[in-house]
């Protein structure tokens, strides 16, 4: 039961990534797909975090508490508190490429972007990067 | 005072945090400076930054130096702040970014007039967080440079603000995000393990612990994050879709320094970190180099089909950065000085090739060579440039492209592998291939097409430069001026140089050394330029081939090439399948090294 | 127009076959990476019940050596402080390709009519919301503010405090609308304040350089455990954070707010 409990934040580690994953690859919204992006990017928290983790610990904040006392990892916390950013970037970035994308497109569904070739869905009609076929 | 700036070690901190500040007073004073000035402060940012680091190659020689942030030294054995690393791989990358930037920065005024100092301040961050990679010696920290480069490239691509370019950005985002955090967790499993981010410091944990699941874990998932930045089958997905409706000087930059920036990170990781675990090592030896190969195959045959100009040089980037990546696998120093020499050779010529299909977009007004055919006449000199470049890219036996090969190759035969020529031969025949074609239906007005194909439908797409065709070529003529220094004038401090750079990059260890062996010039050095002059005419002249001939060989080849481009016509979730089943590939190959 | 148009019955219906096979590709590919996580998921340190040295040594020199009491900050503005020198560019690269990106389609104007996109309702805020809002924007800015002062000695600092600011800014939308919230607001002052924040921290490291010590090293007074101005030049790194990342914020909220902007008659529609 110990070790079940011990592998327990691993497990939700990589259920995170999954169902983010799934999300990414079937999506039909890329607001949508934005949001998956963010389960992702949660399970790289709920990693950091439970590395630094101890039992009986106190946070790494000596205010209240003598410095000494056992924390902990401030490290992992503060590689977070970076991440947290790359993921407001990212996000950010996204959903301003997204909302050009409905005014120029008038879609927002991936599976009806196909840069360079019209070839799978709809109309088939011929297509224009190749010079084959 | 003076003393704290003349250390060689401290240079490094200062091109990066130099150019960062700029770049934030220049974002604050947007709306008031002068679109001029702001050209000229960049201009001159960008090559004192590269002088700065060619200079500290030189200067810090043999003895690579490390200096630590804010003073924090390691104590009692343990590192606690972060370091950078100036040595001769990391200060010649950097000078060689300086080198690409201030080019492309020149080649691209009067194309991001409607971004005014916004595309300075972007550029500007662009080249500072490709700087503070390569100079990194810790893992998050390399990490948060390589996610600002990431981010300043989804920008760049998406400027166009047309739908293709969009969807172009969205992919080139998604696919990188998700090897971003492929890379966070691979760095949490490692300090996990070693407690510490500092390369110095897991590599002692490595050397302790070899066998490792967690390290072992960690190389793969950072590699993959790394080989999605380097566009490697099969995560190279988004590079095609992203370099072709990127800005022209913007795909300069993402062919000729960008891409090579994940295959410097995984060099990185390989030597200074993991390679004490033979699992690793081996990943590296076939793993790596199993991808290279199929990346060199693929991007070639890709690179032969294309009819979009720029999505074609894209692919011919895939497969070149692939034969670079074989010369990571080989595990030797010399294997890995011939790789930084072909990537610097390939991103002067690819960085050349970009700009001239942006003299295309700006002055034929269209990319697609069936359209354009003819149309370059008036621009022959253009024609010309382009010409002797698709000669470089298919290995005529002068400059550091070929340089390089070679010192891969004379690699590859002393640990046993004589296949590499081929491989080489095969990527470049290819793709110098395509590119001659193209020179000669655009710029020579030759191969007559038939009507079937001059209907197919093209996009209108359109650069606006506002400057005349010389003062565009200018640059480009100096970006060859520039290879040609290094590839004739200088060729064999190059080659030492790159040498010595591997050297300082391996840490002196070398797992496969080569055995003294001299360069062995592959059989016909002018054989792989031969057959693409060969494949350019074929293609060009195709009316004359009797419709027999032709129709055998087009019947048999096209089921291949049509799942070819099926694949290649995905959507998003396709290309992270596929990322997965890369993932699953080198995971596989672990498992079975153990 | 690239995009395919997917609004057909047979569309429809070859995306749902693709679709299948992509789940199933997908739960193959799902299985074997977790077959291959196993084994690593096995050699994972025992959760909670592991040393943590790196940690340790950070808890250690914060109090003794800095004089500071948030072993995060300590992290974050001294120890890796390069890291977040790096965070705070980052931002500055989102905000300005941002900008690019969303002000490429719509230009520079910023005279044309604010806050009407056809078909949605543009009613005056009800007294209600805009009373509650006039209260609490001043108080999250105050908060805002308090979180980022005390970034060496209590749970916050400049990112969170800069973030609560920015987000003040949204009550003020919420009580004005967005005609008088864009009159209030100028967005080159916040470009500026993000700019300026953002050098201000790599200046502080090139002032370290100036008096003889490392990039980045603290100087100035180190003050006294739990005091305020404590950490040195900590603080000022920590203020030019707190800037850059309202400002950076506050220049995403308007760069999307006037997306909301109505088209005049004359603008192309498609830039």
């Amino acid at each position: 039961m110990g070790e079940a409990l011990s592998l327990l934040p691993w497990i939700g580690v990589v259920w995170l990534f999954g169902i983010g994953l799934y999300g990414i690859v079937t999506s039909r919204h890329f607001v949508h797909l934005t949001g998956c992006l963010a389960a992702i990017q949660s399970s790289s928290y709920l990693l950091l975090l439970a590395i630094g983790y101890r039992y009986g610990a106190v946070a790494p904040i000596f205010y209240d508490k003598k410095p000494g006392t056992q924390a902990v990892d401030p490290v992992v916390q503060a590689l977070v508190l970076t991440d947290v950013v790359i993921g407001a970037t990212v996000s950010a970035l996204l959903l301003a490429l997204i909302l050009q994308l409905h005014k120029h497109a008038g879609t927002v569904d991936p599976q009806a972007m196909r840069p360079m070739g019209r070839a799978g869905v709809a109309d088939g009609r011929q297509r224009r990067g190749g010079r084959v076929g | 005072m003076n003393s704290v700036f003349a250390d060689p070690a401290a240079w490094p901190i200062c091109i990066v945090a130099g150019l960062l500040t700029l770049a934030g007073v220049l974002l604050a004073g947007a709306k008031i400076v002068p679109t001029l000035l702001s050209d000229i402060v960049t201009l001159a940012a960008t090559a004192i930054a590269g002088g700065m680091a060619a200079v500290l190659a030189m200067r810090i020689g043999d003895h690579p130096a490390l200096y630590w942030m804010g003073g924090w030294t390691p104590r009692q054995g343990q590192a606690i702040g972060i370091a950078f690393l100036a040595d001769r791989a990391g200060a010649g990358a950097t000078a060689f970014a300086g080198l690409m930037f201030t080019v492309a920065i020149w080649f691209a005024r009067g194309h991001f007039a409607g971004a005014r100092n916004h595309f300075h301040v972007l550029m500007l961050l662009f080249l500072a967080s490709q700087c503070g990679f390569f100079f990194a010696h810790d893992l998050f920290d390399m990490f948060v440079w390589f996610e600002m480069m990431s981010v300043a490239g989804f920008a760049l691509t998406g400027y166009a603000l047309r739908s293709p370019s969009l969807d172009g950005a969205l992919n080139f985002t998604i696919l990188n995000t998700i090897g971003a955090y492929l890379i966070l967790m691979g760095i949490a499993l490692a300090y996990a393990r070693a407690n510490a981010l500092d390369f110095s410091a897991v590599r002692a944990i490595a050397q302790g612990q070899p066998d490792d699941p967690l390290l072992i874990a960690a190389f793969v998932l950072i590699t993959t994050g790394f080989l999605t930045k380097a566009a490697q089958v099969p995560f190279h997905f988004w590079l095609p879709d992203a370099h072709a409706v990127a800005p022209s000087p913007v795909s300069a930059i993402f062919s000729g320094i960008m891409v090579s920036v994940g295959l410097f990170g995984v060099a990185r990781m390989v030597w200074e970190v993991f390679a004490p675990c033979p699992v690793v090592r081996h990943l590296v030896h076939v793993g790596l180099m199993s991808l290279g190969c199929g990346s060199a195959v693929m991007g070639a045959v890709m690179a032969l089909m294309q009819r979009h100009v720029k999505r074609m040089l894209a692919f011919s980037t895939v497969s070149h950065v692939g034969v670079a990546l074989i010369g990571v696998g080989l595990l030797g120093q010399q294997g890995l000085g011939g790789s930084l020499l072909y990537l610097a050779g390939h991103g002067l010529i690819k960085a050349v090739l970009f700009m001239i299909a942006g003299i295309m977009l700006s002055t034929l007004g269209g990319i697609d060579e069936i359209g354009l055919r003819g149309a370059g006449r008036p621009i022959w000199p253009a024609g010309i440039v382009m010409g002797a470049c698709a000669l470089v890219l298919a290995g005529i036996p002068i400059g550091p492209l070929d340089a390089g090969a070679q010192m891969m190759d004379a690699q590859a035969r002393s640990s046993g592998l004589h296949g590499l020529t081929l491989v080489i031969g095969f990527a470049g025949a290819l793709t110098g291939g395509a590119v001659l074609r193209v020179t000669g239906r655009v710029f020579f007005n030759l191969g007559p097409t038939s009507g079937e194909e001059d209907a197919a439908p093209t996009d209108d797409e359109r650069e606006h430069a506002n400057r005349p065709f010389a003062a565009q070529l200018v640059p480009v003529l100096a970006l060859l001026a520039v290879w040609v220094l290094f590839g004739i004038v200088f060729a064999s401090g190059a080659e030492d140089f790159a040498l010595a750079a591997a050297r300082d990059m391996t840490l002196d260890a070398d797992f496969f050394p080569r055995r003294g062996l001299p360069h062995v010039t592959p059989v016909l050095p002018w054989l792989p330029a031969l057959i693409a002059m060969a494949i350019a005419s074929a293609d060009l002249n195709r009316h004359h081939i009797p419709d027999a001939v032709y129709g055998a060989f087009a019947g048999a080849s096209r089921p291949a090439f049509r799942m070819l481009q099926a694949i290649h016509d995905g959507v998003i979730g396709e290309y992270v399948l596929w990322m997965m089943a890369g993932l699953v590939f080198l995971a596989g190959i672990a498992i079975l090294g153990c | 127009m690239n995009a395919v148009d997917v609004s057909s019955r047979e569309a429809q219906a070859t995306i749902a076959r693709r679709a299948s096979v992509l789940r199933g590709a997908f739960a193959a590919l799902a299985v074997a990476l977790v077959v291959a996580a196993w084994p690593v998921m096995r050699a994972m340190p025992q959760f909670g019940a592991h040393p943590l040295i790196y940690g340790d040594r950070v808890n250690a020199i914060g109090p003794a050596e800095r004089h500071i009491t948030n072993m995060v900050s300590a992290i974050n503005f001294d120890i890796r402080g390069l890291d977040t020198l790096g965070e705070e560019f980052m931002l500055l690269c989102t905000v300005t390709g941002g900008t690019i990106l969303l002000r490429g389609g719509r230009g520079e104007d910023r005279r044309a009519q604010p806050g009407c996109v056809r078909g949605r309702a543009n009613h005056r805020p009800p007294d209600s919301l805009r009373l509650l809002c006039r209260m609490l924007a001043p108080l999250t800015m105050v908060f805002g503010l308090y979180l980022a002062i005390n970034a060496v000695l209590t749970p916050g600092g400049g990112f969170q405090g800069g973030v609560v600011i920015a987000s003040a800014l949204l009550l003020i939308y919420l009580a004005e609308g967005y005609a008088g919230w864009r009159d209030a607001l100028g967005g080159e002052f916040f470009d500026a304040m993000e700019g300026l924040g953002a050098a201000l921290y790599a200046l502080c490291g090139f002032a370290a350089m100036g008096l003889g010590r490392p990039y980045l090293a603290v100087f100035l007074p180190l003050g006294s455990l739990k005091s305020t101005f404590s950490g040195g030049s900590m603080l000022i790194v920590n203020l030019g954070v707190t800037l850059a990342v309202a400002g950076g914020f506050a220049t995403l909220l308007i760069e999307f707010m006037e997306e909301t902007r109505a088209l005049n008659p004359g603008d192309d529609a498609d830039g």
